[in-house]
């Protein structure tokens, strides 16, 4: 504060000095760096001295403050009516106002007892500016011309000349002078008479041309003077910003802007040079100057500055920094470096095209935030939106909107001392989020994503998105807060996140994440593939796959994941697709928790019990090895009845065992299995020098002991002699020609055994033994070769070998062999299936026939007398069908060729009671020839009765010891026949009940 | 944070506990049914504490059961954000860590853990660690976090956490 107006006041107001000193002070302190507590002052009906005192800082310290705006000054001068600018005119002018003064400090202290500086400051800025437009009764502005380029000079002249003559009796009543950025060539003085703005540029040389044309500003244009800086255009123009050229040879071209000049009103801009490769420069110029000037008018292309093409023209090329610098243009890696003035430029709405941008070798995405960065401005802001401002004084500061309209946004601000809602224009605002704010993306590539705010950039919000647990960096203005969890993104159109989809033929995936028009899929190889969605179809599939312990596992199971990469996962199973099981973890972080695997990688939850159970349920007798089961598989494994425990590890069991394939492409082969997986086996052929993947089930091994049996299906009847010891048991009694007929009825089996699968024939023996709940699987699929990976199986051979007598019951039934071995009557079926391979086909039936003995509950359960004395050590199961008993209970004593009577219980009573001859014998039906009719008729078997052999027939051993054995019946004896054996002539007592009459075929 | 406060819950009953055990049922499937669930608004239900009335059963027409509404008092979990709390780290990844705190899962980005922390993917397990190895973070250890936001869900509540602060990190 100047001492003058202290004393000035000491003068007048003694008891309000003090008061009004450290009202003052208090001024002071906001005068420094607002111009705020200014305004308040003049709100108030400002005072002279206040006013007088920022004259002086302004005048005497701050040039710059004179361009700050002339209606500020002009609001304080307007009271300063005197133009009193020294000590004398003060304090005349306090003295002559003194009543003014007085009215003014009485209103300042009674109406605002608070005295509440701040509370003044914080009325909205709108208001206060309103009350500081100039009106009619301000000083007004002049232009006066001015040489160009001398505008500041001259301004600083007037000043000085302004300070010099303020003391004298002519001070200079202009107000201010104003030179104004990028005007050229005027200055504005402001003063309440053109008389007055003559007298101060009178002299000035640089204003001379303007001496006799002063033109005055319009009152209501006069804040546009002032207003050049802020709503000029060129503001948005920012290093980076595109243009485009107006006139000349570049006209249209795309330029980027290197350097603004505001005030000099030229943009410096960075652009592909149009330079003429094409005619002569420097020394050589002029030599073709017409081919020349035709050229010119079309302009040469835009490309990269090339100095070795210029200098090869004989341009001269000079240095200026980093520049090249050719025929006055600068370049720099290429591009040329120019200045342009502001009007020879486009640089509203230029958007560079994809390839302009190529050129200019800038990455599309960087543009794009360029670009949306000043094009959009309302989109995306909302009532209720939270936003920072981003510009000017009030920067920072945070408040929600209230309302849009158009391009002005009312916002509440959000501060303590804030209350009133404020405008700002929309592009000085930003939407604002925090850190753990939960957010939408409503527009762009993510669009409908939701996530939460974990991370806040300049111009960037990085989102954890909530459904896929991934990254995003989205702009904000791009984002909403939101409360609900996205739901949008995970469908599409019929699609929806999660789902199983065909890519093509062969591939499949699961749809890991959505974006528009775009999945991400992550297919069964374990690959994240971006496909297009009409490329792909939706895929339902209901499939089932079996895990590591032979459990079958289905969409929804929860299983773990127990071998391969993504070992010790745990997640639940979304879809089975070919042995490819993709699950969805919940602790896995890449491709929306969902990983791939191979089922036989897996383990489903809880398995182990499961397992267990099964074991416990089992009654023996279903689970036991019925060859219709294992027929198809695993005949190796089921070798002998010692070899049971083995199949706990049949993984490698096969391995280095000689196979050969029994069915497909390569039936016949035979190799070395190399490797072997639950389901296939590799197997190195023999013959060619090859290894191939063959279906486990395919497969029949070939050597080793334990498979002897199953050999002589084969053809290796050599082997025999060593198979399973029970074999040996079987010898002593080759002629028991009783035997035959039962393999007759077996025969069906013995199909199963040429590599089908066991429950082709009979289904039924599959269901009962497995878990009850996996029943539908193996029925519905008998060909399925997984059907021999039911985990029953593993249970039911340990348990199987755990049983007393096991071996008795097993063995003897796979071993039958020698017996039937020469004889010369093999059962029919056999026959006519392989006439040539009798003996071979007698093991083949002998095989099957174990199977009626273990599911003796079955109708065409092997006759027990001929059961029973083969397995002594046997199951009491069995041992109740005890010899001797009926035939016609079921039996399966109608091996072929032998004669038999229709019972009269037949529902075709026209057949009761006939006799004929047995052709052949499937499953429980017997085709039966008969005599009488001279045709062949279908009959159960239970419907047939033997025909009493007589003396001097030749019979078969339908039972007992012999069973199998033909003879002759020599005699009878009291229900005894005595019977010559073909097989080596011995004569034997047989049951006549063991005997079947057998019509030897013409 | 957590709170004891009273909350209700119907409970519907099968025909064949309608007996001398009713009651007892009726707390058991209480407890069952409540205990570890999660609601928006609440929190996740850590315990009963006490089952302050268990009103009349009524019968459910056409049903046969019975909808007991029960009154009890329980002890949530309701985190909030700008809350410390210790969690436990459950997994390491580029991400960030994904922590546990008791029922409620914090995710710590790592825009979140300060800046010389740096995740380390050869380690086994995969840990951050600053570039000197002092500070280790890693599956298994005790971090204490500041939640920074939740989402919640109709019956889930989500977290994200933030070590950027001093005190907050590994509790050792």
């Amino acid at each position: 504060m100047s001492d003058s107006e202290e004393s000035a006041f000491s003068e007048e107001e003694e008891e309000e000095e003090e008061e009004e000193e450290d009202d003052e002070e208090e001024e002071r302190e906001y005068g420094h760096f607002k111009k705020r507590p200014r305004s308040e002052f003049i709100q108030d009906e400002a005072e002279e001295t206040d006013d007088e005192e920022d004259e002086y800082e302004e005048e005497e310290h701050d040039f710059v403050k004179m361009t700050s705006g002339p209606r500020d000054k002009g609001v304080y001068d307007e009271r300063d009516v005197t133009g009193a600018r020294n000590l004398m005119l003060k304090t005349i002018l306090t003295e002559e106002n003194e009543d003014e003064v007085e009215a003014y400090l009485k209103q300042k202290y009674a109406s605002a007892p608070s005295a509440s500086v701040e509370e003044m400051e914080e009325q909205p800025r709108e208001i206060i500016q309103q009350s500081l437009l100039p009106g009619v009764k301000d000083p007004n502005l002049w232009t006066v011309k001015c040489r160009i380029g001398t505008e500041k000079e001259t301004v600083m002249t007037l000043m000085r000349k302004f300070i010099t003559l303020q003391t004298t009796d002519t001070p200079l009543l202009i107000k201010s002078a104003t030179a104004v950025e990028g005007l050229h060539g005027y200055i504005y003085v402001e003063s309440y008479k053109q008389q007055h703005v003559k007298q101060a540029i009178e002299d000035i040389g640089n204003l001379a041309m303007g001496k006799w044309n002063q033109m005055m500003v319009p009152v209501n244009e006069m804040t546009d003077v002032l207003r050049v800086v802020k709503d000029s255009a060129s503001r948005n123009l920012r290093q980076g910003s595109w243009v485009r050229i107006k006139r000349g040879i570049y006209r249209d071209d795309i330029a980027q802007v290197d350097y603004v000049d505001t005030s000099r009103n030229k943009v410096v801009l960075k652009m592909l040079p149009r330079v003429d490769y094409t005619s002569k420069k420097g020394a050589l110029k002029g030599t073709d100057d017409d081919a020349n000037r035709k050229r010119r008018k079309s302009r040469p292309p835009a490309k990269l500055f090339d100095p070795e093409a210029i200098r090869e023209l004989g341009g001269l090329i000079s240095y200026d920094g980093d520049f090249l610098v050719f025929e006055g243009n600068h370049f720099r890696n290429g591009f040329m470096y120019k200045q342009f003035g502001m009007n020879a430029i486009i640089f509203e709405g230029v958007k560079p095209t994809l390839g302009e941008l190529e050129k200019f070798e800038a990455t599309p995405e960087e543009v794009e935030v360029e670009v949306s960065g000043s094009a959009i401005g309302a989109a995306g802001l909302e009532p209720g939106d939270l936003v920072e401002v981003c510009e000017g004084d009030l920067m920072h500061l945070q408040g929600s909107v209230i309302s849009i309209d158009g391009n002005n946004v009312t916002v509440l601000p959000k501060h303590e001392d804030l209350r009133d809602p404020l405008e700002f224009n929309i592009s000085e605002l930003r939407k604002f989020f925090q850190v753990g704010d939960h957010v939408k993306v409503i527009a762009g590539r993510h669009e409908g994503e939701t996530g939460l705010v974990v991370r806040i950039e300049n111009n960037l919000a990085i989102i954890f998105v909530d459904l896929t647990m991934h990254e995003l960096k989205v702009r904000p203005r791009d984002l909403q807060l939101c409360l609900e969890k996205s739901s949008g993104v995970d469908t599409s159109g019929h699609f929806q996140l999660g789902d199983l989809v065909m890519l093509d033929q062969q591939t499949v995936g699961v749809i890991t994440r959505m974006e528009k028009e775009v999945f991400k899929v992550l297919t069964q190889h374990g690959k994240e593939q971006s496909v297009k969605q009409h490329s792909v179809q939706l895929r339902k599939t209901r499939a089932v796959a079996l895990d590591s312990h032979q459990n079958s596992i289905s969409a929804k199971d929860i299983v773990r994941v127990v071998k391969g990469t993504h070992i010790g996962k745990q997640g639940e199973v979304k879809h089975v697709y070919k042995g490819y099981v993709f699950i969805h973890a919940r602790n896995v972080m890449e491709n929306g928790g969902v990983i791939v695997t191979r089922s036989k990688d897996l383990e489903l939850a809880g398995s182990t019990s499961n397992a267990q159970a099964l074991t416990g349920f089992q009654s023996p007798r279903l689970a036991s090895p019925s060859p219709h089961r294992g027929g198809g598989r695993g005949r190796g494994g089921r070798g002998g009845g010692g070899g049971g425990g083995r199949f706990n590890t049949r993984d490698t069991s096969l391995i280095g065992k000689t196979v050969k394939i029994i069915q497909g492409p390569y039936k016949g082969y035979v190799g070395i299995v190399k490797d072997c997986t639950d389901s296939t086996a590799r197997v190195e052929l023999h013959t060619k020098c090859q290894t191939i993947n063959v279906d486990k089930t395919r497969l029949s091994v070939i050597t080793g002991q334990e498979s002897a049996g199953m050999m002589s299906s084969w053809g290796r009847t050599p082997q025999f002699g060593a198979a399973t010891p029970a074999y040996g048991n079987m010898t002593p009694l080759p002629g028991g020609g009783g035997r035959t007929p039962l393999y007759g009825s077996m025969t069906p089996s013995h199909s199963g055994d040429g590599g089908r699968t066991p429950s082709y024939n009979n289904p039924g023996y599959m269901t009962p033994s497995h878990d009850p709940s996996r029943t539908p699987l193996h029925g519905g699929s008998a060909w399925d070769p997984s059907i021999t990976n039911t985990p029953a199986r593993t249970d039911e051979w340990t348990n199987y070998g755990s049983a007393p007598s096991p071996s008795g019951t097993y063995a003897n039934p796979a071993t039958p062999g020698s017996v039937q071995y020469d004889n010369p009557s093999t059962p029919s079926a056999y026959i006519a299936d392989s006439p040539q391979s009798n003996s071979s086909s007698h093991y083949g039936s002998h095989y099957s026939a174990r199977t009626p003995m273990y599911s003796s509950d079955y109708k065409y359960t092997p006759s027990p007398t001929n059961y029973n004395p083969m397995t002594p050590g046997s199951n009491l199961e069995y041992s109740p069908r005890t010899p001797g008993s009926p035939l016609d209970t079921g039996d399966l004593g109608f091996p072929p060729d032998i004669e038999v009577m229709v019972k009269d219980l037949y529902h075709d009573s026209s057949l009761a009671g006939k006799v004929g001859v047995i052709k052949s014998a499937v499953g429980g039906r017997v085709s039966v020839y008969l005599y009488d009719d001279g045709q062949d008729v279908d009959i159960p078997m239970s419907f047939l009765t033997h025909v009493p052999p007589m003396k001097g027939d030749k019979i078969k051993c339908i039972k007992g010891v012999h069973t199998g054995n033909t003879g002759y019946l020599m005699n009878i004896d009291e229900g005894d026949g005595i019977v010559k054996l073909d097989s080596d002539g011995s004569l034997k007592i047989i049951t006549l009940n063991e005997l079947a009459k057998l019509v030897t075929r013409t | 944070m957590f709170f004891h406060i009273p909350l209700e819950h119907e409970i519907l009953l099968h025909p064949r506990y309608f007996g001398p055990n009713l009651l007892e049922t009726v707390k058991k499937k209480l407890f069952t049914e409540v205990e570890g669930t999660c609601t928006g608004k609440h929190g996740f239900v850590i315990a009963v504490t006490t089952i302050d009335n268990i009103g009349l059963g009524m019968l459910q027409t056409g049903r046969g059961v019975a909808l007991y509404p029960v009154k009890y008092k329980a002890i949530v979990f309701r985190p909030f954000k700008g809350e410390v709390l210790d969690a436990l780290v459950i997994q390491v990844n580029k991400l960030g860590l994904f922590t546990q705190i008791g029922p409620l899962t914090c995710f710590i980005s790592r825009h979140s853990i300060p800046p010389e922390m740096e995740f380390d993917p050869n380690s086994t397990p995969h840990c951050y660690r600053t570039s000197e190895s002092d500070v280790l973070i890693q599956e298994g250890n005790y971090l204490r976090v500041r939640i920074v936001g939740t989402r919640v869900d109709a019956n889930d509540i989500f977290a994200v956490g933030s070590l950027m602060e001093d005190y907050l990190g590994l509790i050792s």
